[in-house]
């Protein structure tokens, strides 16, 4: 239906991403059957497959047209894309969270203005998590496991995301805060979204508001 | 053709010329010897509209302004991208009109036409009309109005939806309705369904506005080229009016803007209203079409004889790039390849001995009035 190039994240939002496009019409069903390929040009559609955090970077510099990602990492990158519709699906909260025995220490810190260490693979959505209470922090940025931080006093709490809360619990960690919640959006870039507009709006016509529970 | 005059501002200006806090952050600073700060200019805009305020002041409006200049940002480091950028574009400044705003854009068309793009298939300019959802706004939703014009300048339609979903059904409408109003602009259904929303004095205006600026578009005969997009508001707090973005096919961002700023000029005390556009060269020359190189000769020889015959072959129409060394003819031949030059030639006692740049390239002897005819297409 489409001649458009979409960015698809690999990883959590997979699956839903792949549902909703596949409700619009798409042929996605080539994407599930090899887990390795990059690229699938189709007839009329292509994929990109990329990191979940790379989708904004492939649709802002218009090597995709649109592209599926969570709002999450929008928030942290703010790219200059046109953010179209909310999926409601992958939700998951963003959290700070510090080990269970010292919570209450350092949620008094923080209250009491003292500079924590904070791990996180967000640090610019951490950085104005803190600006906006009119704390301090200082951010280290890791990569993976967040939550090892804290256990091995690398950092005093940790910025995260949290979709069902297993891996906090896992690791004896409690949430002092919920920074902000997240779904998957549909993104485009600003001159497909023109260029191609036809495309693009029967895409998000074919999308139907998903259901809420 | 359209009678613009070219000015050069200085690279230097003061801080407080350049307001926006976002341009600010990104612009070069240092002091003077009072430890003033001064900013190496990160845009033309606002000094083209500080040098109408300062010198322009005595003369008949309307100014209209042409230049082509370099800007400076401080770029990511280390992200290989440069901190130099040229923009060309024009301002109108001291007319309300819309025909003023058709007639930047016909000339943003014509200009990218001159050097071989063709809209709409290489390119697309989207027009918005910035009042228009602010007018809409302030009629019917005051209160939520700067917080939908953030998340709209931010092209977040998700949160206009989000914010919409809160007001009442009739507001709601059109919160959400006229970002969505994208078409082009020869379709007149554009207008039509914007007409459902062009409630007050203010967004009906814009409209109105909108419908005489599409006018004089269809009189320059540059309609075609033009898509309307009433979510495009541009940068928060910047444009008043008419705003437009250039889109062209392979590229993800922006080949020029421009629009209606009818306030910035009271900052430097002539409240005068404004347009024009600025055209980012760089990208530009992305995605322009290759062209074949302007025909080119290279002639060689350190002697007398040689710059002569340079002398009269440019005086018969031949571009010359004389080569003032006696080159053996493989190398003579290796650096016209490098130059593009298309032909090599030596001064010989009866003419000149040409030959096509090519590896192996047989050499002729011709008479000089005979080259021109030969090199030039």
């Amino acid at each position: 239906m489409s001649g458009l190039r979409v960015a698809v994240p690999k990883g959590a939002i997979f699956e839903d991403a792949l549902e909703a496009l596949g409700r619009a019409g798409l042929p996605v069903e080539v994407l599930r059957d090899n887990g390795r390929r990059l690229l699938y040009r189709g007839e009329v559609t292509e994929f990109i497959m990329s990191r979940p955090s790379d989708v904004p970077v492939f649709v802002e510099y218009g090597a995709a047209d649109v592209g599926i990602v969570g709002k999450d990492v929008l928030e942290e990158q703010r790219p200059n894309v046109m953010e179209l519709r909310d999926l409601g699906t992958g939700a998951c909260r963003m959290i700070l969270a510090a080990p269970e025995e010292r919570a209450e220490e350092i949620r008094r810190a923080i209250s009491h203005a003292e500079v924590v260490r904070v791990a996180t693979k967000f640090p610019n959505t951490a950085r104005r998590y803190f600006e906006t209470l009119g704390r301090q922090a200082e951010i280290i940025e890791l990569h993976g496991s967040v939550e090892l931080a804290p256990l091995v006093g690398l950092a005093e709490c940790i910025v995260d995301l949290s979709a069902t809360g297993t891996t906090l619990r896992e690791n004896h960690l409690v949430v002092l805060d919920e920074i902000s919640y997240s779904t998957a959006r549909l993104i485009a870039n600003r001159g497909a979204y023109r260029l191609r507009h036809q495309e693009i709006a029967a895409l998000l016509d074919a999308m139907q508001e998903p259901l809420r529970g | 053709m359209h009678g613009f005059r070219e000015v050069v501002t200085p690279a230097l200006e003061y801080s407080e010329v350049v307001e926006e806090p976002k341009l600010r952050d990104t612009a070069f600073k240092l002091f003077d010897q009072d430890n003033q700060t001064l900013l190496l200019r990160p845009e033309m805009t606002t000094p083209i509209a500080r040098l109408v305020a300062q010198r322009l002041r005595n003369s008949p409006p309307p100014h209209k302004l042409s230049y082509s200049l370099p800007v400076y940002r401080r770029a990511g480091v280390g992200r290989g991208q440069s901190a130099e950028f040229h923009q060309a574009g024009v301002e109108v400044v001291g007319s309300t009109s819309p025909a003023e705003d058709a007639g930047t854009i016909a000339l943003l068309v014509d200009t990218l036409e001159n050097l071989g793009l063709e809209a709409p298939r290489d390119f697309v300019v989207v027009l918005g009309q910035t009042a228009f959802y602010e007018g809409y706004l302030r009629r019917t939703a005051p209160e939520a109005a700067p917080e939908l014009l953030a998340a709209l300048a931010a092209k977040d339609l998700v949160s206009v939806d989000e914010i919409s979903s809160n007001l009442p059904d009739e507001a709601a409408a059109g919160v959400r309705g006229i970002p969505r109003l994208v078409g082009q602009a020869t379709d007149g259904s554009v207008l039509e369904r914007a007409g459902r929303y062009a409630v007050g004095d203010e967004a009906g205006a814009a409209l109105e506005n909108l419908r005489e600026i599409l006018a004089h578009l269809d009189a320059h005969g540059r309609l075609g080229a033009v898509m309307l997009d009433l979510g495009l508001i541009g940068r928060r707090n910047y444009y008043t009016g008419a705003v437009y973005e250039v889109y062209a096919a392979g590229l993800g961002f922006t080949l020029a803007s421009g629009g209606r700023y009818d306030n910035l000029l009271r900052r430097f005390g002539e409240p005068l209203p404004a347009t024009g556009f600025a055209i980012s060269l760089e990208r530009l020359i992305s995605v322009l079409p290759d062209q074949e190189p302007a025909p080119l000769l290279v002639l060689v020889g350190a002697s007398v004889e040689a710059t002569r015959a340079a002398e009269r072959l440019r005086s018969s129409g031949v571009p010359v790039l004389h080569l003032a060394e006696d080159s053996p003819p493989e190398s003579a031949v290796e650096y016209a390849r490098s130059v593009d030059a298309g032909w090599v030639c030596y001064p010989a006692p009866d003419g000149l001995k040409l030959a096509p740049a090519e590896p192996g390239g047989e050499f002729e002897l011709i008479p000089c009035e005979a080259v021109a005819g030969r090199v030039l297409p």
